[in-house]
């Protein structure tokens, strides 16, 4: 008698359930405070920005899946989730048609020109930040006075830093302001309050939809490169603290050099990785024209990535000798 | 005791659920299928005819190896088939016996003045593990090496299986008795029981039972610790690579299973396996089940009705092997049966790799499995061999975690396949 046909195929059997769309998903939550903090502070036009980039980005998805004849795949959420990082690196009154042309670069230059999703080399949210940036400086990189009729525009933090020196910073910017977010500070919309940032990170490292180990290597090569100027001369340089909590730090730390594609596999490749990033951005900071280096860091380190890849771990039992030469 | 660190690896939530259910006897099925080949020594050699009657425990088939495991009538009755190829759930064409119950009795007993490695020989005792060695042989081995130190697993090789650890509390004196005939081959300076730290009440029984002479280590659930290099690792923090042809012996030391050991300490033919049941949904029951009884009668008891376009799997939900049918009869490399309805049933896909890194940090061999993998989907075999590909245990914790899933193992099997296959055919 024929059995009504099982399934035969090789294990395992079960999945964790793990996906992309899992965790865009979760990305996506992991910036709901930020972007509730940005609203408090820039108001509606914070959600004007962040509801344009990710329904562009959804839109210019499904264009180039077809273009490039790719199965229509925008229910993974990865271009919702990249346009809403987009939206957190851009100011509250950016125009709608800068949003639109970023989001375009995105998904064109830094997923689909490379064959899709993961084969790029570069994290897609970033190349549209460069690109935006250098090309419109000023819509871009000016950042409004918020609760005002955002047609001023006011120092953040890092840009007051550059341009007057450490001195005043204290006055003109407590920690405390700079942690919670406060309407005398102004930055792009994700880097409202570092305490909204710092709740969504940890979400994703405890539900280990990303590698703690990243973030803390981030975060410590920054605090450290920059205690060791401020060491030396704290009249000059700002605080570690200060550093932490100003401008990209944490966005970068955990939502940008933790993208899978362009960040290192191995502990030991995310580690250093991680490590380089917060000195490079300390390193822009200190001696670039630019004030904020985080997300200029995350991109360049990330073309490091592949040499930290090869930062592997002895395989299991290597002491005895390579697994090569193998007898069989 | 401090055990060794295990890297990688998967903690499932839920390790232990058929602990507290105990052994059922499955009736003796009326037609039994008995495969001769059961283990790794080979074909076993005919010793009956068709129409002969049998005693249960009385060998059907020699092992073509001096140590190797014989097989034994699992029930008593007659010899109504002998069937020349047939498939068994590996996909090998065995000859197989087929053997009509006469309702009667227990297997005889191997006499107690044996030689304990006769008596293990004439038990066809095999390491119950995922190699099914004969033990004797093993032994053998063990003897000419001098090893001094035995490891006795009590933990179950995958989630969802518990028959390890409920053996252990059933029957912790048959394991104690089997330790001490092992102890009369060889000079063991060391026994050491690993078993899951949750399952604290077979731990109380071996406690008892063992009465100090072994070490007992516990050990939290972590998938796939239970494989053989990977728990020697565990109980003596010494890494053996696991395919440069070192062997555990070559350390001194002798893995084998509680449900070996308690075969040894009955002192019987092995015609059962203690096998555990489990559905996509969980734990049904733990069971005693005749060798070569057929899956359909060990669902049927436990009130299971298999859906087409759904799984029977003989083993665990990670490595087990998917049957194609119910006729399949239990063989001794059967830890147990997992059944998937048709919407449990997990489809991996040939997607391209994000490079999250999550099959890395998983991986308990330490290998990079994105890379392994691609390279054999890709037919670059040697690049494979060049990262390892033969350390791979197979586990599929890297295809487990895969968010695109790959279907790793597959590809990985595949490439080991073709390398050995061009290695023979030079
Ligand atoms: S199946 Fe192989 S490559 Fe994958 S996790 Fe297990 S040992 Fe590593
Ligand atoms: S888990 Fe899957 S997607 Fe992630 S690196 Fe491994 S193979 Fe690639």
């Amino acid at each position: 008698m024929k059995e009504p046909g099982f399934v035969v195929a090789v294990g395992p059997h079960i999945h964790s359930g793990n996906s992309v769309r899992d965790m865009m998903l979760h990305q996506i939550i992991a910036l709901l405070p930020a972007v509730a903090a940005a609203f408090l502070v820039f108001g509606a036009d914070t959600l004007r920005v962040a509801a344009i980039a990710m329904g562009s980005a959804v839109f210019w998805d499904a264009v180039l899946q077809k273009l490039f004849k790719r199965s229509l795949s925008i229910g993974d959420l990865s271009a919702a989730a990249g346009g809403l990082v987009l939206a957190m690196l851009l100011p509250a009154t950016v125009p709608w048609w800068v949003v639109v042309l970023g989001t375009l670069v995105m998904l064109l230059l830094g997923k689909h020109v490379y064959g899709g999703l993961g084969c790029n080399p570069f994290n897609g949210v970033l190349i549209a930040y460069v690109a935006l940036l250098l090309s419109y400086p000023g819509l871009v990189g000016d950042y409004p006075v918020p609760t005002s009729d955002m047609m001023m525009t006011q120092n953040s933090p890092l840009l007051e830093l550059k341009d007057k020196g450490a001195e005043f910073l204290d006055e003109t910017f407590p920690l405390q302001d700079l942690f919670l977010g406060s309407t005398l500070i102004t930055g792009t919309i994700g880097e409202v309050s570092k305490l909204a940032l710092l709740l969504g990170g940890l979400f994703l490292v405890l539900r280990r939809k990303i590698s703690w180990i990243i973030p803390a290597g981030f975060l410590s090569g920054l605090a450290g490169f920059a205690a060791v100027f401020w060491l030396i001369d704290p009249e000059t340089y700002a605080s570690p603290l200060f550093h932490l909590l100003a401008g990209g730090s944490l966005l970068g730390a955990f939502f940008l050099a933790t993208d899978w594609t362009t960040s290192p596999v191995t502990k030991t490749g995310m580690a250093l990785f991680g490590l380089v990033c917060g000195v490079m951005t300390m390193a822009i900071r200190l001696w670039s024209q630019w004030p904020e280096g985080a997300y200029f860091a995350v991109f360049m380190v990330s073309m490091l990535t592949p040499f930290f890849d090869k930062l592997r771990p002895k395989v299991f039992g290597s002491k005895f000798g390579s697994h090569r030469q193998v007898q069989f | 005791m401090r055990p060794g660190k295990m890297r990688g690896g998967i903690r499932f939530s839920h390790p232990l659920d058929g602990l507290s259910s105990p052994f059922e006897d499955l009736p003796t099925p009326s037609v039994v299928t008995v495969a001769l080949q059961q283990d790794r020594s080979g074909v076993c050699a005919l010793r009956v005819k068709k129409n002969d009657v049998v005693l249960a425990g009385q060998i059907i088939g020699e092992s073509p190896r001096p140590n190797g495991a014989s097989i034994h009538a699992p029930i008593s009755g007659v010899v109504t088939e002998l069937i020349k190829a047939f498939q068994d759930f590996h996909g090998r064409m065995v000859p197989a016996v087929v053997i009509e119950s006469d309702g009667a009795a227990n297997p005889c007993e191997i006499p107690a003045d044996t030689d304990p490695l006769a008596a293990v020989q004439q038990a066809g005792v095999v390491c119950f593990d995922h190699k099914t060695d004969p033990l004797a042989a093993k032994l053998e081995e063990a003897r000419s090496r001098k090893v001094g130190t035995l490891i006795v697993n009590a933990l179950d090789g995958e989630p969802l299986l518990s028959s390890r650890a409920r053996l252990l509390l059933e029957q912790a004196e048959a394991i104690a008795a089997g330790i001490d005939a092992l102890k009369k081959i060889l000079d063991l300076g060391r026994v050491i029981l690993t078993v899951d730290a949750n399952a604290a009440e077979a731990i109380a029984a071996a406690t008892r039972a063992f009465s100090g002479a072994v070490q007992i280590l516990p050990l939290r659930n972590r998938y796939p610790q239970a494989v053989d290099y990977l728990l020697v690792q565990r109980a003596l923090n010494v890494e053996i690579p696991y395919s440069l042809g070192v062997r555990i012996t070559d350390i001194g030391a002798l893995l084998v299973d509680v449900e070996a050991m308690a075969a040894v300490g009955r002192g019987q033919p092995v015609v059962e396996r203690f096998i555990s049941v489990a559905t996509g949904k969980g734990h049904v029951k733990n069971l005693r089940v005749a060798i070569g009884t057929p899956i359909r009668a060990v669902l049927e008891h436990c009130r299971i009705t298999p859906e087409p376009g759904g799984k029977i799997l003989a083993g665990g939900p990670m490595t087990g092997t998917a049957l194609s049918g119910l006729d399949q009869p239990v063989t001794k490399e059967f830890a147990g049966v997992f059944v998937q309805g048709r919407s449990e049933v997990v489809k991996l896909e040939e997607a391209v790799c994000i490079k999250c890194g999550r099959c890395v940090e998983v991986c308990p061999m330490r290998l990079m499995p994105f890379l392994i993998s691609g390279f054999s989907e890709k037919g670059r075999l040697a690049e494979a061999a060049q990262h390892d590909l033969f350390a791979c245990i197979e586990c599929g914790c890297c295809t487990y975690l895969c968010p695109v899933r790959i279907p790793m193992v597959q590809f990985i099997q595949f490439a080991k396949g073709q390398l050995m296959a061009q290695r023979k055919g030079v």
